[in-house]
């Protein structure tokens, strides 16, 4: 040990550790991270409603337009010129606990961008979060505490490489290898520091059902007026509001419906509307603002 | 030859989702033009087709009625498609959509004189040369006759069906349109014609504008037109009738109530 070794640990015997260390948490986070993602897979097609996708797809947001479209479908909301909603009608039946609030919250004049703040709305939002976190599908906020713990971890080591490879340089010691070894450890924080809001069978169910619904796409100028509120649900649901604003634009401009469109053909490669982050959610106009894929949840 | 069999619907990208919740259906038509053979099938007919369901390409730009050849790159096409479906057999219109270089848009009908009728059956054969399935042609409807028609619409028909071996697509609602904006009764049209022939026939809604009937494939079908198909089905009924609706769709229900009416009035069994 020489006098001017850093922190009087010399360069070599650090970077063993260090390494060491770092090598053991990244797997074990990533261990960790894989089985608390796995999920429980869907099997049947049929199970989830309209409203899960939308949560499962774009989080409270999606879930509140995807249940707007099939009011507004079923002629049981509209919108007044000052831009606040109102009712159309009675709701139909089989309507669910957001249906209900929302249908209640357009009674009492709310504006669409208030909705998910809306307290009774604010209630069936975590009902239905509730729900597809007990089937496997969606994360609760203690699992993701969790995963973003594993991440913080990293943190902290990165911060502790750094701060000595700081001192190195200041020293005049050599610090090529550990400076080295910061970039992909800086990389695993970043990523590992992104916790998706639902599982990989969350993902894998949305892919399948894109492709099962594909002739919901906005693109293919679906005949709403066919179709029941529940597939227009269904459509928000699995490609965004764009499905909205091909329905009833008039409605969708008064209302303020962010314009967005969400999985892009088919589906097939993972995480291709909010899970892909950059791909499609990116785009500031389309997705931006705190809308469907904001929330911090956007990682995949 | 097994072709198109029972009631079918005109499968369009708008209202797929509906045709693929059609439990007992057994044959969809496709717009030819809309498939590209190359690529992979539009997602819905793929399952259509998985499901064991026939797909017929409907053709509409290939122009038989023309003075000149029929393109041969646009027969290639529809023979692809046909190919790339499977289908038993496809269909094409006789009516001229381009002349002289110029695109009409639209089906236009053909003066009925001898001189078209060798113009569309030399069209017909090089179409039905490069064809790997039968070929049935659908005569259009029109608001007029030419003045120098030498032939009746049933003779004109007759002689190219017998002169190329194509089977008839007869379209009930244009029998009707015909009938009521040409004059006549649409039932003399059908004791003419050689109903033995028939692949499938198209049924389709229209409207009444300006003391003309409009084929618009957009409305309701009119009683009007389902008498018809009850008169064809007792002289001869088709092995298949398909609806076509092209737009303006209806709620699910309507929908399917005009699938239902079709079955109840042609005796094919429903498809609801």
């Amino acid at each position: 040990m020489t006098p001017s070794d850093t922190w009087g640990i010399p360069g070599p015997v650090f970077l063993r550790w260090y390494l060491l260390l770092a090598v053991v948490l990244v797997i074990g986070a990533i261990v960790y991270r894989r089985r608390m993602l796995a999920g429980t897979p869907v099997t049947d097609h049929g199970a989830l409603g309209p409203q899960q996708v939308a949560y499962l797809n774009g989080g409270d947001q999606l879930a509140v337009w995807a249940t707007l479209g099939a009011l507004r479908h079923a002629g049981a909301v509209g919108v007044r010129p000052d831009r606040r909603l109102t009712t159309g009608g009675p709701l139909p039946a089989g309507a669910t606990p957001l249906d209900q609030a929302v249908h209640h919250a357009a009674s009492r004049g709310l504006r669409t961008r208030d909705l998910a703040a809306d307290e009774w709305v604010r209630r069936a939002l975590d009902e239905l979060r509730d729900g597809l976190v007990r089937r496997g599908l969606a994360l609760d906020q203690e699992r993701r505490r969790t995963l973003r713990g594993g991440a913080l971890l990293i943190g902290f080591l990165l911060a502790i490489g750094v701060v000595r490879a700081i001192s190195g340089l200041l020293n005049d010691r050599p610090t090529g290898w550990l400076l080295l070894s910061l970039f992909p450890l800086g990389l695993a924080f970043l990523l590992l520091n992104r916790v998706p809001w639902r599982t990989r069978a969350a993902t894998a169910a949305l892919n399948d059902m894109r492709r099962r619904h594909a002739w919901l796409r906005p693109a293919a100028s679906p005949a709403y007026a066919t179709y029941g509120a529940t597939d227009v649900a269904l459509g928000v649901a699995l490609f965004g509001t764009a499905t909205l604003w091909t329905m009833d634009p008039g409605f969708a401009e008064q209302a303020e419906i962010q314009r967005q469109a969400m999985g892009n053909v088919g589906g097939a490669s993972s995480g291709t509307s909010c899970g892909g982050g950059a791909s499609t959610c990116g785009g500031g106009s389309s997705c931006g603002g705190g809308g469907g894929c904001g929330g911090g949840g956007c990682g995949g | 030859m097994s072709g198109p069999s029972g009631v079918g619907i005109g499968w369009r990208p708008e209202i797929a989702g509906f045709v693929a919740g059609l439990p007992g259906l057994r044959f969809v038509e496709v717009v030819a033009e809309a498939v590209a053979p190359a690529g992979p099938l539009p997602d819905g007919l793929a399952e259509l087709r998985g499901r064991g369901v026939d797909v017929v390409p409907h053709g509409v730009r290939l122009s038989l009625g023309g003075a000149e050849p029929v393109d041969p790159a646009r027969v290639a096409h529809l023979a692809a498609v046909a190919a790339a479906l499977d289908a038993p057999l496809v269909s094409e219109h006789i009516a001229f959509v381009r002349a002289g270089g110029l695109e009409a848009g639209h089906l236009l009908p053909l003066p009925r004189s001898r001189e078209a009728v060798a113009a569309v059956v030399a069209n017909v054969r090089r179409t039905q040369a490069e064809l790997p399935v039968p070929l049935a042609l659908e005569p259009i409807a029109a608001l007029f006759d030419w003045p120098d028609d030498e032939l009746d619409e049933a003779d004109f028909l007759t002689e190219i069906l017998d002169a190329t071996g194509a089977l008839l697509l007869l379209d009930v609602a244009n029998v009707h349109a015909n009938a009521r904006n040409r004059g006549g009764e649409p039932t003399a049209l059908l004791d003419r014609l050689p109903l033995e022939r028939i692949a499938y026939a198209h049924v389709a809604g229209g409207a009444e504008h300006g003391g003309f009937y409009h084929d618009t494939h957009t409305d309701p079908v009119p009683a009007a037109v389902l008498d018809l198909v009850r008169e064809l089905c007792q002289r001869r009924r088709p092995p298949a009738l398909l609806l076509e609706r092209d737009g303006h769709y209806p709620p699910a229900a309507e929908l399917r109530a005009e699938l239902d009416a079709l079955a109840a009035a042609s005796g094919h069994p429903a498809v609801t």
